[in-house]
């Protein structure tokens, strides 16, 4: 998502804010003359300043779209032919030439930003796709696409000029993009455009002072480059449909790979015909037959009838529409969601609980009642409060986080009892006794694979507590619960030893009971004795078993 | 008099002057009912109490989610990520305001670029504001620590990270002549005290006096032992869906990247992808698919709707599932391989999920989400407003179209087509409010997951449901188990 923000005095257009509402666009906020909006990825048509309008325009039916409204003029302008050196680093390019471009100092700020978030979301920081703009006046074509490990210019924002490499070690745009070029074995080849006469652009990093754009600019040539195709030939569609809104003429660039060339920008219409009963039948209405062409034309789509079904024309900028799913959302949108009538499902099935939901909730009613309240801790945690601080060794087969932006969030809990006693150590000041459980997963890795147990914890913290008062809440638990166990006496560095029991059933280790030891209780910031337990319920959950 | 009243003179008698916590040490009565008894005591100036003021200090609840990183510390370390950035594109209006002030960054031609002192704060240094927060947060102040941090506690305060209140307590308790006579004559009172099994048996208490009780004596505070108010609410949101007819399931939270995103048409190369938002784990760093023809069809999907390339070691890492849309994604699958059932199967789950975010009092790493599908044939948008609507309407939100509280909205969401989202109006935040997304799940989905049918799907947060329904001001709250907000918070309005 991307948050885009335009005056509604440029927009002109009245429920500016309503409107983009009903489009499907989230209004973050209006405050003056501003609104902005968040975007989502798949509308980038939407992050234009023009494409909005436009969307705008039609959805209020001012502007009724027609499949002329969007192509280009005239043929061939000029032609860049792509080496083999790009091949393996950023091989696609599209391009057109805008003339007569007539643009305001705000519509000159509007195309940047639109450039700048395009290839921030739609272009993956530039990596997948990136845009330069170019004075076409300075510009000799023919022009060549290529790659090589030297070159020299003077980029924009420098009065001198710089060798690539230098670019990419210190200038600002070189720093901050340099890592989209991949260096080769040997050496880095470096993506560039130039003309008959001299280099344009560092591509994806910055252009040449020689081709700079500035407001009294009437002619200028897109280039757009990148790793997909798709994504590379769309954007330009995209931008020269935001150069028409502009009043701009588009001219046709002649891109010639080692194999094959093509004209550029693609602007035709994609036809995608909808059976009328389909729409009806996703949307679980009978909508009129004659007002689907106009709710087709509010999301800014020429449609006619074509038989049982109805023709669309999707426009060369609307880059999210797969196949007829997305025009029967588009006809949605345009009839309107909040006219869309509630229909009942048909069904006469019976809801069910989870079983293991149910158990864990029985046994949560038990613990209230001998006198636990239930505490709910986060799964995340980190090896300080899962080990050190109990005292325990480092157990190497947990689940664990590779990256986290969160410090003390590193692995997945093994253990509940550091969450409680976590939570005793917050509390200190308050009233005891204390008494806490948590019913909940506990996570480790065995045999490469991640296993999910479900474990209870429960500890009493008071200036009496003893080895006596958990053993006496565990017996009656176990009782309820119907599970034969007995204790054998254990030493775990957690605890006091002496004091401290493994807990059995059916011959396995299911658990420990005891006193924590004084140190750890230290190092949870607890100020009296605590006796604890934790006890495994669940084995190992299963999933999606029969 | 009452008994405490008694015990509290017969204590001062042989003392002379005390002070209220000796009181409490040595009588046994808690501390609220030795306050009473000490204020009705003065008002019959049986004693007298001596008043001292004192400064109490605590943490707001914004003060509360700074106590590990305060918003300018944040701050800098995020610029220290990107060395500079543009004052436009600053969302972060308060840390980059109070790294202003601090002097850790400087502001030129509308950019923002890290000091000296900043580069230092960005590695976690020292800050005596927050050290303050801590020590708050921990412990109470005393008077010497007040005085040793007056400048930091006065801007905290002035911040609004801080309040400061003042008490008056009860300072020394003395005795006066007309008390000790009290005690004389209420030694010397007849009657029945605490009712014994002796007395029932043998009949004493017949022509016995009962000593009469202040009834309002404070009592001990009595703590009922309760669930945790997620219990409470996940179970409440259960039974609500049971009772339209659905059966709860449930899948795992680790995941591999095949559920999580590729089988809900989530292209590879998807932001929501990059580690910066999803937890990928090293340890099992990756969970293979067993399922061949599965994976292939998968695969298939993503090559001709997406273009680009679709690689199998990308689909296997292992991570902690985004959204429990993926236990939907793992039934639908599941429900395709059965023949026999009954259609329409209506199913939801209840669970964890995972985002990587700096938690603060805001944004938690790990929510609650609930999740629905309905698989079936003929099954249409209107079916799947009509199902959402009376949920919410069961849940006690007026979803009644005319009083303009409750709508829908197109919404994207990679896997639905089409879209939607239901809203509420919070007459407090005058503001809509998002409660669930949803929609029909694409056929390019149900096609690679092996079922013609057609499956309405939607998912939404529960953190945020109970934030409504319990009035809660910070979402950490709901996790921190403060013993105080265990035992006290009120009950869930529902």
């Amino acid at each position: 998502m991307a948050v885009v923000s335009f005056s509604l005095k440029d927009l002109g257009i009245e429920g500016a804010a309503e409107l983009a509402e009903k489009i499907g666009l989230d209004v973050e906020s209006v405050e003056g003359d501003t609104l902005s909006i968040d975007v989502p990825p798949n509308r980038p048509d939407l992050l234009d300043f023009f494409g909005l309008r436009r969307s705008m325009l039609y959805y209020s039916g001012k502007r009724v779209p027609a499949d002329s409204d969007y192509a280009v003029s005239a043929p061939a302008e000029t032609s860049i032919t792509v080496t083999k050196n790009v091949e393996k680093i950023r091989p696609f390019i599209s391009s057109f030439v805008a003339k007569k471009v007539n643009m305001s100092e705000q519509h000159l700020k509007y195309l940047i930003n639109f450039t700048e978030k395009l290839s921030e979301t739609y272009g993956r920081k530039r990596k997948k796709m990136a845009m330069g703009l170019h004075n076409y006046d300075a510009v000799k074509g023919p022009l060549v696409y290529d790659a090589s490990d030297v070159g020299k210019f003077i980029p924009l924002g420098s009065s001198q000029a710089m060798s690539f490499g230098e670019i990419i070690k210190s200038h600002p745009k070189g720093i901050a993009f340099g890592n989209t070029i991949e260096s080769g074995k040997n050496r880095a080849l470096y993506p560039y455009l130039k003309d008959s006469e001299k280099i344009m652009s560092l591509i994806p990093i910055i252009n040449s002072k020689a081709t700079a754009i500035g407001k009294s600019t009437e002619n200028i040539l897109v280039d757009v480059t990148g790793t997909s195709e798709k994504t590379v030939n769309s954007t330009a569609s995209l931008l020269a449909a935001s150069f028409i809104d502009q009043g701009a003429e588009i001219h046709p660039v002649e891109i010639k790979y080692e194999k094959r060339s093509l004209m550029q920008p693609d602007m035709a219409y994609r036809e995608v015909k909808v059976n009328l009963s389909k729409i009806d039948g996703t949307l679980g209405m009978r909508l009129i037959e004659n007002l689907l062409i106009t709710y087709a034309n509010r999301l800014g789509h020429p449609a006619s009838k074509y038989g049982n079904s109805l023709l669309v024309k999707v426009p060369p900028y609307r880059l999210d529409v797969f196949n007829y799913q997305d025009i029967i959302e588009d006809i949605a949108i345009g009839f309107g969601y909040e006219n869309i009538s509630p229909t009942p499902v048909h069904s006469t099935a019976i809801g069910l609980f989870n079983e293991l939901q149910e158990y864990i909730n029985k046994l949560a009613v038990f613990m209230i009642g001998v006198g636990y309240t239930e505490a709910v801790n986060n799964y995340l945690t980190n090896q300080d409060v899962a080990f050190k601080q109990m005292r325990l060794p480092e157990d190497a087969n947990v689940v664990k986080i590779t990256y986290s932006k969160t410090e003390n969030i590193t692995m997945l809990r093994n253990s509940i009892l550091p969450s409680l006693l976590l939570t005793l150590g917050r509390s200190t000041h308050e009233k005891m006794p204390q008494r806490l459980f948590e019913i909940g997963s506990v996570f480790s890795v065995e045999d490469d694979k991640a296993a999910e147990r479900v474990n209870l914890s429960f500890v009493s913290e008071h200036s009496r507590s003893n080895f006596a008062d958990a053993k006496g809440v565990l017996d009656s638990m176990f009782g309820f619960l119907g599970i034969k166990y007995s204790l054998r006496e254990e030493k775990n560095p957690s605890f006091i030893e002496g004091r401290c029991a493994g807990i059995y059933s059916e011959g396995k280790h299911i658990g420990t009971i005891g006193e924590v030891h004084p140190e750890v209780l230290n190092n949870f910031k607890i100020a009296e004795p605590v006796a604890a337990c934790e006890v495994n319920l669940i084995g190992e959950v299963s999933y999606f078993k029969e | 008099m009452h008994e405490y009243q008694f015990k509290i003179l017969e204590f001062l008698k042989d003392r002379g002057e005390s002070s209220v916590d000796e009181i409490v040490e040595a009588t046994g009565i808690a501390l609220d009912a030795a306050r009473w008894a000490i204020e009705t005591l003065a008002e019959q100036k049986a004693i007298e109490v001596s008043k001292e003021r004192e400064k109490i200090l605590s943490l707001t609840e914004e003060g509360k989610g700074y106590v590990n990183e305060m918003p300018e510390e944040t701050f800098v370390k995020q610029l220290a990520k990107h060395g500079t950035a543009k004052l436009s594109e600053i969302k972060d209006s308060i840390g980059l305001m109070w790294a202003k002030r601090n002097g850790w960054i400087n502001i030129e031609n509308g950019v923002a670029k890290l000091t000296a002192e900043g580069v230092r704060h960005s590695k976690s240094a020292e800050y005596p504001l927050r050290q303050v927060l801590e020590r708050l947060d921990s412990s109470s102040a005393d008077d010497e620590y007040v005085g040793k941090h007056e400048g930091e506690i006065v801007l905290l305060e002035k911040r609004n990270l801080v309040k400061v209140s003042e008490r008056s307590s009860m300072g020394a308790v003395r005795i006066t002549s007309a008390g000790k006579r009290m005690l004389e004559e209420g030694t010397n009172e007849e009657g029945i005290n605490q009712l014994t099994k002796e007395m029932l048996l043998s009949g004493s208490w017949k022509n016995k006096k009962f000593k009469s009780y202040n009834i309002n004596a404070p009592t001990e505070e009595v703590y009922a032992a309760r669930l945790h108010p997620m219990r409470e609410f996940n179970n409440h949101l259960r039974s609500l869906w049971v009772s339209m007819g659905f059966t709860e399931v449930s899948g795992p939270i680790i995941e591999s990247a095949f559920w999580d995103f590729d089988a809900l048409f989530s292209p590879q190369d998807h932001p929501t992808r990059e580690m910066q938002d999803t937890f990928f784990l090293s340890n099992p760093n990756e969970i293979s698919v067993e399922d061949l023809p599965l994976l292939k069809r998968v695969k298939k999907m993503h090559l001709s709707s997406w273009g680009d390339v679709w690689r199998e070691e990308v689909a296997k890492q292992a991570l902690l599932r985004t959204h429990s849309t993926s236990v939907s994604a793992h039934y639908i699958y599941k429900f395709s391989k059965l023949l026999s059932e009954e259609y329409p199967v209506k199913l939801f789950s209840l669970g964890k999920v995972f985002r990587n975010e700096s938690v603060d009092y805001k944004h938690l790493a790990e929510l609650t989400q609930y999740d629905g599908i309905i698989i079936g044939d003929k099954l249409s948008f209107s079916n799947l407003v009509d199902t959402l609507r009376r949920f919410y309407d069961l849940l006690g939100f007026d979803t009644n179209p005319r009083n303009k509280k409750f709508k829908f909205k197109p919404s994207y969401f990679p896997f639905v087509e089409p879209g939607l989202e239901a809203l509420y109006y919070d007459e407090e935040k005058q503001d809509w409010i998002e409660l669930v997304g949803g929609g029909i799940i694409r056929k390019e989905i149900t096609k690679a997951l092996g079922t013609k049918k057609t499956v309405l799907a939607w998912g939404g947060g529960v953190e945020r449901l109970l934030f409504h329904f319990m009035n809660l001001d910070s979402l950490t709250t709901l996790y921190k188990n403060e013993v105080q907000w265990l035992r006290k918070r009120p009950k869930i309005d529902i």
